[in-house]
């Protein structure tokens, strides 16, 4: 009698479950049946047992829901929960996803992904041995994770472990495989496996060609390794000259990364270094705060982005379009008001202006720090998240693309500001000749304010772009400052050309070098050849030339 | 009259500390604590000189003194270091063991000597400024861009001293120092010790200076700070001047360097950030450039302030220390020192006017 009505469960739990499946899977959703409703008392270990020998891939979310201990009843269906989620009244909620025959979240009616609490899930608990039954397998369960970055993981695991028994798992996997990053990395690995069977050289050479065709992330290791412990000699060979080709190319990309990293680097140190050329051209003051206006910018960016999202409720990226503009003015009226307290008595005295202007960078640090705390951050826009990929292994991320951009146009506009018009004659006019442009009627004071408020408002801008590629600290001017200062001095003061060529130079060369070195020689040897640079070119590299440049 | 004011204030300074304090700590009434935070007080206040005779006498800012200071603390704290090791019975120090590093490297067995240690210590600072002040006032880099170029050694050479791999403690520094030829580090004895042996030397560096500054050599030194060019149109070569007071200065802080790691008993990175350096040209700035006596002024009273608003109110320093930048640049030129002569100054005028119109009162 009790035979009979587990027998019954068996069947209708087939016909739920099994709708869309074949007539192999049937028996897979049967043995589900006995998992979830045993009916002896050794039926769950045995279906248990057969799952895992069968390994199919499309069981694999099942299975690992029973190995997480998160497996669940919902109307007679085995499901598991996701991520948890904060209901409306503040209770936790979760996503609840079907776990066979494919892994798919649960909708309602209205399409949405249901949300529901623990409770009114029923749970089944599985009792520990049989869950040790499921050991075999365990590699291969987050085979089928939702998330890609785990399954790139789960893939990886598998590397180096020549079983044969594997690759039709691997195969099963793959054939279920969406994400197009997962599916290069698993075929790298079901290539290697074949590989290592492979038993003729033709067959062996044409896996070599997939792998590399394919171009994972471990190429190389792999062949390498097979060309060193593979089997068969010609293959060996084969296999060999293909890392040569792959090394020569990968560190052709690596040189190209190099490139867009350093001129990354490069346009940062431009925005900094910019508004200090033309501040320091004109008025020989070595403003040691200005990095903290980039610190001013960043936390302008900061503080719109808290506004937008938290008072004004918009949840755009619209935030960041507004913050580039706001911070050039907060950074540049804060300049103003330093100018006008402190800067003004020091015009021409650079060596206490430098000492001043480290003490209101103290303040303005101090200031920050009690104000924001120590580490805030801002949620770059999403249209600048992720990279424009050139070729595998070589993506330019968006946002340092934009910053390369934004230094294209800030410069431009400082170059059209300078050279083509009114402002930027008398700035000129001032910087070579200050007593001789205020007797021809040049309001120096008021150009002097004016390019104070211009450089500072440029180094607003840059922290603003800087929020994107780093976080908000207190003291963020002050890693860049030293930097931006050698620009000056090699590029010359207050040339925008040099202090474009030298940002770009200084960027360029950090970046190359800290791929020879670690990060801290390459710094060590910068500032070497910027010393030996020096030597020839005491000036820069557009010295003024004539009687300017005389004490 | 210039003479005997300045030997008052000689002797009101040698009695309050070479006297008045350590009797005090001997009775009791002056903790060790104190006594030994003045001994390093007195440490700034050798570096001090040194910037002062670099930046107050010849014009040359250099921004990485403390990176000198540094080098000779921590030549002093390799020895210690080393023996406290080699009483452990391992010979290499914890630190190194704990990085997995096996064998002693090369640069650190020198450091088993005290005396090398010692030699060492001054040796490699007075290299080091040789080799970088040559190639820069070769090309003669000057003013600002020096402040720049020395500012970024600094900045370089923190960086240097943070990795783990330079074998020189990393971030952590050095620490845990024992004893030094043998005497107990941290007995009261020793400390009062090296208080006075700091004391000392602080004289001891503020005479030779004295002599420095008012020889014909210190003269020419002025003369470059006033105009650089004129000085070498009449023949003086100006790079071995600036050579030499960059060296001086440079050893000056290696000095005290090696004065301050004993008394403190950590030694780390942190001490020779660009911060650090610009903060010593600023006791200087604030003490009085230019005036030997401004200098020791400016270390001890902005170190004695730092003790005490970081115990009262802790997060304002920097706000202090930043209004205090300013306000002085801005308003008190001459530092602390211009200020006393200024008001005792005109105090003096006061008197003597009242004087005067006494007498012709009188009359």
């Amino acid at each position: 009698m009790n035979c009979i009505i587990k027998m019954w469960l068996g069947i209708c739990l087939c016909l739920i479950i099994g709708k869309h499946a074949s007539a192999q899977s049937d028996s897979t959703s049967i043995l589900i049946g006995h998992i979830l409703y045993p009916p002896g008392d050794s039926a769950r270990s045995t279906a248990l047992q057969k799952l895992v020998s069968r390994g199919e891939p499309a069981t694999f979310p099942f299975l690992a829901a029973i190995n997480d201990k998160k497996i669940f009843l919902l109307d007679g269906q085995p499901v598991t929960t996701g991520l948890p989620q904060q209901a409306a009244d503040g209770s936790e909620v979760f996503e609840v996803f079907l776990l066979y025959p494919k892994s798919v979240p649960v909708l309602n009616s209205d399409g949405i992904p249901k949300l529901l609490p623990v409770s009114s899930l029923e749970q089944i608990s599985i009792s520990r041995s049989d869950r040790l039954l499921m050991i075999p397998i365990l590699p291969f369960l987050n085979l089928a994770n939702p998330d890609p970055k785990k399954r790139i993981i789960a893939y990886g695991q598998l590397l180096n472990s020549a079983d044969s028994s594997k690759i039709s798992v691997l195969s099963g996997a793959l054939n279920l495989e969406k994400d197009k990053e997962a599916l290069t990395a698993g075929k790298e690995i079901l290539f290697q496996l074949e590989l290592e069977q492979a038993k003729s050289e033709t067959v062996a050479k044409a896996y070599i060609d997939s792998l590399d065709s394919n171009w994972g992330e471990n190429v190389t290791l792999i062949l390498k390794n097979y060309a060193t412990s593979g089997k068969l000699e010609g293959a060996k060979k084969y296999a060999a000259e293909k890392v040569t080709d792959l090394e020569g190319l990968q560190g052709r990309i690596q040189k190209a990364q190099n490139l867009f990293s350093g001129i990354s680097l490069g346009s940062i140190l431009i925005l900094i270094a910019l508004g200090l050329a033309i501040v320091y051209g004109l008025a020989g003051i070595i403003n040691m705060a200005h990095g903290e206006f980039l610190m001013i910018g960043a936390y302008t960016t900061f503080c719109v982005q808290k506004l937008f999202i938290d008072i004004l409720g918009i949840k755009s990226d619209l935030f960041f379009f507004v913050s580039l503009p706001v911070s050039f003015l907060i950074a540049g009226v804060f300049g103003l008001i330093l100018e006008k307290l402190v800067i003004r008595h020091l015009y021409s005295r650079p060596l206490e202006s430098l000492l001043a202007t480290w003490g209101v960078s103290l303040i303005m640090v101090q200031l920050a720090r009690s104000i924001f705390g120590d580490l805030t951050a801002v949620k770059a826009p999403s249209f600048l998240a992720g990279g424009y990929q050139v070729m595998p292994h070589l993506i330019l991320p968006y946002n340092r693309l934009f910053i390369i951009g934004l230094t294209i146009i800030v410069v431009s506009l400082t170059y059209l500001m300078l050279y083509r018009s009114r402002l930027g004659i008398q700035i000129r006019a001032v910087t070579q000749n200050r007593s001789m442009s205020a007797c021809l009627g040049v309001e120096t004071r008021k150009v002097d304010a004016i390019t104070f408020f211009l450089g500072s408002g440029l180094a607003g801008l840059a922290g603003c772009a800087m929020t994107l590629i780093g976080n908000v600290v207190p003291d963020m001017g002050q890693t860049y400052i030293v930097d931006s200062f050698l620009v000056v001095v090699t590029g010359g003061v207050g040339k925008i050309a040099g202090a474009i060529l030298s940002g770009l130079g200084i960027g360029f060369l950090t970046k190359v070098l800290e791929s020879f070195y670690e990060a801290v020689y390459g710094k060590v040897l910068i500032l070497a050849l910027i010393v030996i640079f020096l030597q020839f070119k005491p000036r820069g590299l557009f010295p003024d030339k004539g009687r300017i440049a005389e004490d | 009259m210039e003479k005997t004011k300045d030997l008052r204030f000689y002797l009101a300074f040698l009695v309050l500390f070479a006297v008045l304090l350590p009797l005090g700590n001997l009775t009791g009434l002056v903790s060790n604590n104190t006594i030994s935070l003045w001994g390093r007080y007195f440490c700034f206040a050798i570096a001090a000189l040194g910037v002062d005779l670099i930046w107050g006498y010849t014009g040359i800012l250099s921004m990485c003194q403390a990176f000198f200071f540094c080098l000779g603390g921590y030549s002093v704290a390799m020895h210690i270091v080393m023996k406290g090791a080699s009483a452990n019975g391992t010979g290499i120090p914890d630190f190194m063991v704990w990085n997995q590093v096996n064998s002693l490297p090369f640069f650190w067995v020198p450091f088993q000597s005290f005396g090398l240690a010692l030699i060492l210590g001054l040796l490699i600072p007075a290299a080091f400024a040789f080799v970088f002040g040559y190639f820069i006032f070769r090309s003669r880099i000057k003013g600002v861009y020096m402040a720049i170029i020395t500012q970024a050694l600094a900045l370089a050479m923190w960086l240097l001293f943070l990795r783990n791999e330079t074998m020189l403690g990393g971030t952590n520094g050095l620490t845990d120092f024992k004893s030094l030829l043998g005497l107990s580090l941290s007995s009261p004895a020793v400390k009062l010790g090296l208080y006075l042996i700091s004391l000392a030397g602080l004289c001891g560096a503020y005479f030779l200076s004295k002599k420095l500054v008012d020889s014909k050599f210190g003269k020419v030194l002025q003369a470059i700070r006033d105009s650089e060019s004129r000085t070498s149109y009449t023949a003086y070569r100006v790079l071995d001047y600036k050579l030499a007071i960059f060296i001086a200065g440079a050893l000056l802080a290696a000095f005290a360097g090696m004065l301050y790691a004993p008394q403190t008993g950590i030694i780390t990175p942190g001490r020779m950030d660009v911060r650090a350096s610009v903060e010593m040209v600023m006791w200087v700035a604030l003490g009085g450039r230019g005036k030997l006596k401004g200098a020791v002024l400016g270390a001890l009273v902005v170190n004695f302030l730092y003790s005490i608003c970081t115990s009262l109110f802790p997060d304002s320093w920097l706000f202090i220390l930043g209004f205090l930048f300013v306000i002085t640049v801005l308003y008190f030129d001459k530092g602390f020192l211009g200020m006393i002569e200024k008001i005792s100054g005109g105090i003096g005028k006061r008197k003597s006017s009242i004087k005067e119109v006494a007498e012709q009162q009188v009359v």
